[in-house]
């Protein structure tokens, strides 16, 4: 009885339901998928209309303050122009290779003693006693105060600016790699020792890979860490290199090279960097879908 | 001193005298296990059941080697439990399955541990994940599985490593009600499969009435074990039955006139 009134009760309601509105996904428009991407351009073209509009106004005079075609124009002759020309015409690549070569070396020499030292002393409390005071006691020493003592030892020249690379990158990697380490999974931790794995083998199967998100922040940090060090050392004891062009045209009044020597740190700052996402993207792949799922 | 009276020769898991005491500065002792004797045999299985509190998950991490008794003794097959090992594996409440592996690697980790060849490891993996019913699942990664699924990976890879108990931590604690169902049901049919013994932890009557051969209770500060009840009733055991409320009502009373006790200690 009361079972045929419920079934009644439920057809009664079934065609409301039905009359309900289907909503389907609609596909989107070429636009409305540009759309995020044309509107990260805003900003940056509003800023270049200012840029142009303070020159046009003649506020700062023009050899302090070149309008945005100067900027391009030297760029373009940084870049392609003929070297036979002189001055800075055709020597972008060679700049960038000489700050490039140093970044490359310091920043690997970082990555690789900064997991080296970072995972035991993550790992093993006596190791984390004996080396994190001294971490500690290091790090909030500015890098460019080593300079002097970087002059002494590695003198003018490459192996100084190496040096100062490495050193401004080891400590972020040092850092969360030792974060990394000590923070990794519990429970985690507990089901390699369940399963029976004892040191070397609980730390590379079951704590390592737990502690690469942490890592990969230090790795990001670093690497923007180098370009910023890279410049200090090349404007300090380097003739060559980005760096280094970017003080030899302030000190002629080539404020159009300056500017074109800034755009392109940032864009090397800016490749570098997605070379290191890309590569987190595919070793982390797991972690950035559990942390979707996580939000779900 | 080990007691010298014969022993059970089908006892796989032996605690006798057990004390766990926390010693913490700002709350003092604080005596979670006092006096606890328990004792199991071969393929059986037993739901320890508490509030939360009462030192339940102390036990079983004793038992599991995660933690150490302060004095007794905790034995498996005559053995003192030295540390953690594949002999009690855990099935833990939040799965703890690693997000970089998919299923069957999930499992072949653990034997891999035991330095099983790889070929075989395989082999096994596949065999366990059948058992659970996720045959079709097995190179699929974790993330991608609901609650329900991972915990069966869970449970296949604590019984690749053929334990010789499998502890489980309040396993469904994280499930809804429709798939801690249909994993009680599971379990018994794995139980039965496998003749694993089982120590099950949880705070739900109806998981330990469904699931139990022997419901153990524990309350709060208690010497010992609070009661002990077995359940015979014939499986597959209907929730809905009265039989099935009669003997939830009787565990209830068990622990609940313990509690109220302890209120009235209190009270004074």
């Amino acid at each position: 009885m009361s079972m045929k009134s419920a079934d009644a009760a439920l057809r009664a309601t079934a065609p409301a339901r039905a009359a309900a509105p289907v909503r389907t996904l609609a596909r989107p428009s070429l636009l409305a998928s540009l759309a995020p991407a044309l509107l990260g351009l805003v900003v940056p073209g509003a800023f270049l209309v200012l840029w142009w509009g303070v020159v046009a106004a003649g506020v700062f005079p023009p050899s302090v303050l070149p309008s945005p075609f100067t900027v391009a124009a030297a760029a373009f002759d940084w870049a392609f122009g003929d070297p036979q020309n002189g001055g800075y015409s055709g020597t972008l690549a060679q700049a960038i290779w000489a700050s490039g070569q140093r970044v490359l070396l310091g920043y690997a020499i970082a990555m690789v003693l900064g997991v080296a030292i970072g995972v035991p002393t993550g790992a093993s409390r006596l190791m984390g006693h004996l080396v994190d005071p001294f971490i500690h006691l290091l790090r909030p020493i500015p890098v460019t105060a080593w300079v002097p003592l970087s002059l002494v030892f590695f003198g003018f020249g490459f192996k100084g600016a190496v040096f100062l690379v490495a050193l401004g990158s080891f400590f972020p990697i040092v850092v969360n790699t030792i974060e990394g380490v000590r923070g990794a999974n519990r429970s985690l931790v507990k089901v390699g020792r369940m399963l029976g794995a004892r040191g070397w083998r609980l730390l590379w199967y079951f704590i390592l890979p737990a502690s690469l998100p942490s890592v990969f922040v230090g790795l990001r940090l670093g690497m923007g860490i180098s370009w910023e060090l890279i410049i200090v050392a090349e404007m300090m004891s380097v003739k060559s290199g980005i760096g280094y062009t970017l003080l030899d045209a302030y000190s002629f009044g080539r404020f159009d090279v300056v500017i074109a020597a800034m755009i392109v740190l940032g864009v090397m700052g800016f490749l570098s960097d997605r070379v290191i996402v890309a590569v987190q993207s595919v070793a982390l792949r797991w972690h950035r879908e559990v942390s979707i799922h996580a939000e779900q | 001193m080990p007691s010298n009276e014969t022993r059970d020769s089908d006892a796989i898991l032996r605690c006798e005298r057990l004390d766990r005491t926390f010693v913490s500065r700002d709350a003092g002792e604080n005596r979670v296990l006092q006096d606890i004797n328990f004792e199991m045999r071969k393929g059986e299985f037993v739901v320890l059941i508490g509030p939360s509190g009462c030192g339940k998950s102390t036990l079983l991490n004793i038992i599991a080697g995660f933690d150490r008794q302060t004095a007794g003794l905790a034995l498996i097959d005559g053995r003192p439990i030295a540390g953690p090992g594949p002999d009690k594996a855990m099935v833990f409440q939040d799965y703890a399955l690693l997000p970089w592996l998919n299923a069957r690697e999930n499992i072949e980790i653990g034997l891999k541990m035991q330095r099983m060849p790889a070929a075989q490891r395989t082999e096994t993996a596949l065999r366990f994940l059948e058992l659970v019913g996720l045959a079709e699942a097995a190179e699929r990664p974790v993330y991608k599985l609901s609650g329900g699924m991972q915990q069966r990976v869970s449970i296949a890879r604590a019984l690749a490593l053929e334990p010789k108990v499998l502890l489980m931590d309040e396993p469904f604690g994280a499930l809804d009600a429709f798939q801690r169902a249909i994993m009680h049901k599971e379990l018994v049919r794995i139980w039965r499969a496998t003749q694993a013994t089982i120590i099950f932890v949880t705070h739900s009557l109806e998981e330990a009435v469904f699931l139990g051969e022997r419901v153990v209770a524990m309350t709060p500060r208690a010497v010992g074990l609070t009661g002990e009840l077995r359940i015979d009733m014939p499986r597959p055991r209907d929730p809905l039955s009265p039989e099935f409320a009669a003997v939830k009502r009787r565990l209830f009373e068990m622990i609940t006139s313990h509690l109220t006790e302890e209120v009235a200690v209190f009270a004074e």
